[in-house]
């Protein structure tokens, strides 16, 4: 005889309040697992295709930091910072949103430098490359391929011109895997920007160190005025949407939390209501104070774990299914580590602590002869 | 008449020689700023080993005063000894209260959701000492007590006579000096009502228990050596022995 199992016996007294209370702290758990994981994906889905080309630092305009990149004539900063020590390469990059064909789902279209060290790391899956620079075609990642059903030799209609897809790829990074892909003259043309790219590429040499990364920055700043080398993890923290998606995140998680823990405090609290008269029992029976607090900790713990597990179960269905819609697949996949489950386990614990504690010291105050007189 | 008097004989005998357990000194219990007075100039002196019942109507503050003794709430004024120990300068309760004192209720007060061996394990929840003595104390009580083979069994599936069994079983567990009967019979058929009280006679010699029991039935303080009658919060006082 212990107190868990007390516990575990009081829960189970009143199963249908017992489920009802888990099922609405897993809802709120669930929530914070999906935005969570979603949040993150996104923020590790851009830093993955950055890394995966093999980018050591990017050159974007300054305001690039708060927002989506905006494009600039690329041809006089880039023959500038060829000029920088260690530079290796600097290949100009070009991306938009745009819907495939008249109700297609919006796909990200990257405008990679044609023979650029960009293409290195992709993974040919079927067909072949562009030829030249000019050659109209596309090619079409992996996941995107999926999404809009296309194969090799299919034709695709992008901003009102028709591409043919030349080769299927599959990239490390889903927001790759997720995207069409094409020469970045191509991209130019049919978005209007001609000579104009989103950011510039920088690879250096392998002789680089954080010093001379750092003097690149500084270059940057003093040569050409509104614009900021940053590395990709620079990029991607400081980038407006990824910022707020982890601010919608933590408002989840308050939130949820909040709720979570009333929902807790209320199912407590009326059963230490309804318990009074045994309460007193326990009181009489000689029990001390911290046990009767203990065994009420211990309900509202196990009560907030039990939602917490099935949250996680709840949020991981919740966040495939997400990652399964048209408007997502490709370019987001959600993050889960054992880190996270670990923190939103130790959350639930927090809204167990939280929503039982007053109820903990109210059984805990009871006078044993009033209680027992209580109906 | 003269069994009467015998047994009356008997009490005062016994007072005259065993030591005092329960010393209720002056003792009175006011509630509601002293506007309800439950309990008024109640002295009362209860010996080691004796059964003594308190009686008298509902409301007679019965209840009360078997609550200041089991130290479930303070008198008003006045001074409770147990084996001449002030309640006063007891540190401790919850622990005393376990060490000393068993207590059975009117409505059984067993928890649903434990089997009858749990239910009378409760007491010991926290308590030093290994949980396999507790458990062998438990079995023997429960075998001693009729229901050895119900030891797995929910309360809801036992009669009430079982139940109040299962509670006085529990009661006395941690082997307490006294144990505190609250109208035990009061939810029983007369058949259970009567083999609950032999069943407390009994035990009260095989385990060396003082028993206070309150109860409104004049049949069942017979039981009992000695009556102490209540009414409206005050000692009825007719001679040192009431029966």
């Amino acid at each position: 005889m212990n107190l868990v199992r007390l516990a575990l016996g009081n829960l189970r007294r009143r199963p249908g309040r017992t489920v009802l209370t888990a099922a609405a702290i897993s809802l709120g758990v669930a929530a914070v697992v999906a935005l969570t994981s979603i949040a993150w994906g996104f923020e590790t889905s851009w830093q993955q295709a950055n890394d995966a080309r093999g980018t050591d630092l990017i050159v974007t305009r300054v305001a690039s930091e708060n927002g989506m990149p905006s494009s600039f004539p690329a041809s006089k900063l880039q023959g500038t910072l060829k000029a920088y020590p260690h530079v290796q390469e600097v290949v100009g990059l070009l991306s938009e949103m745009l819907s495939i064909g008249d109700s297609g789902p919006p796909v990200f279209v990257f405008g990679w430098a044609y023979d650029s060290y960009l293409w290195k790391h992709l993974r040919l899956l079927d067909g072949k490359w562009p030829d030249n620079e000019i050659e109209p075609v596309v090619m079409i990642g992996s996941l995107a391929a999926e999404v809009l059903k296309s194969r090799t030799g299919d034709a695709l209609e992008i901003e009102g011109r028709k591409f043919r897809v030349a080769g299927i790829f599959e990239s490390a990074a889903v927001v790759e895997s997720g995207a069409l892909l094409m020469t970045l003259a191509q991209a130019q043309q049919i978005s209007d920007k001609p000579g104009k790219v989103n950011v510039l590429n920088i690879r250096l040499d392998a002789h680089a160190s954080d010093a001379d990364i750092a003097d690149f920055k500084a270059r940057v700043r003093q040569a050409a005025p509104g614009f900021v080398a940053v590395t990709s993890g620079e990029l991607v923290q400081k980038n407006a949407v990824v910022r707020i998606s982890k601010a919608m995140s933590s408002a989840t998680i308050l939130i949820a939390s909040l709720v979570a823990a009333l929902v807790v405090f209320n199912t407590m609290l009326m059963s230490v209501t309804e318990r009074t008269r045994e309460i007193g029992l326990l009181l009489a029976l000689g029990w001390q104070r911290r046990t009767v607090m203990s065994l009420i900790f211990g309900e509202s713990m196990m009560l907030a774990l039990l939602g917490g597990l099935l949250g996680i179960l709840l949020g991981i269905a919740m966040a495939w299914g997400l990652e399964r819609l048209d408007l997502m697949h490709g370019k987001i996949a959600p993050v889960f580590s054992a880190s996270f489950f670990a923190s939103v386990v130790g959350l639930s614990v927090l809204i167990g602590a939280c929503g039982g504690l007053l109820p903990a010291l109210k059984a805990a105050r009871m006078l044993p002869a009033h209680a027992l007189r209580q109906e | 008449m003269r069994d009467l008097e015998k047994r009356d004989g008997i009490a005062r005998e016994f007072c005259q020689f065993a030591d005092v357990l329960v010393r209720l000194d002056r003792i009175a219990l006011h509630f509601d700023n002293g506007k309800t007075r439950a309990l008024e100039e109640i002295d009362i002196n209860v010996l080691e080993g004796e059964f003594v019942a308190v009686v008298g109507p509902s409301g007679c503050g019965k209840s009360s005063l078997l609550h200041l003794i089991g130290m479930l709430e303070a008198p008003t004024s006045g001074e409770i000894y147990f084996r001449s120990e002030s309640y006063s300068l007891v540190r401790g309760r919850a622990l005393f209260r376990r060490r000393h004192f068993g207590f059975v209720f009117q409505s059984f007060h067993v928890l649903p959701a434990l089997s009858a061996l749990e239910n009378v394990l409760i007491p010991t929840v926290g308590c030093a000492g290994s949980a396999r003595a507790h458990r062998e104390r438990a079995r023997h009580l429960l075998a001693r007590l009729g229901l050895g083979d119900m030891l797995d069994r929910l309360p809801a599936t036992m009669s009430g006579g079982e139940r109040q069994r299962i509670a006085i079983a529990r009661a006395l567990i941690n082997k307490p000096g006294l144990l505190l009967a609250d109208e035990p019979t009061g939810s029983l058929d007369s058949r259970n009502a009567a083999e609950v009280l032999a069943l407390i006679s009994e035990l009260r010699s095989e385990e060396s228990l003082t028993v206070i029991m309150v109860t409104h039935d004049p049949d069942v303080s017979w039981h009992a050596d000695r009556i102490i009658p209540l009414r409206d919060g005050m000692l009825v006082t007719r001679g040192p022995s009431s029966k």
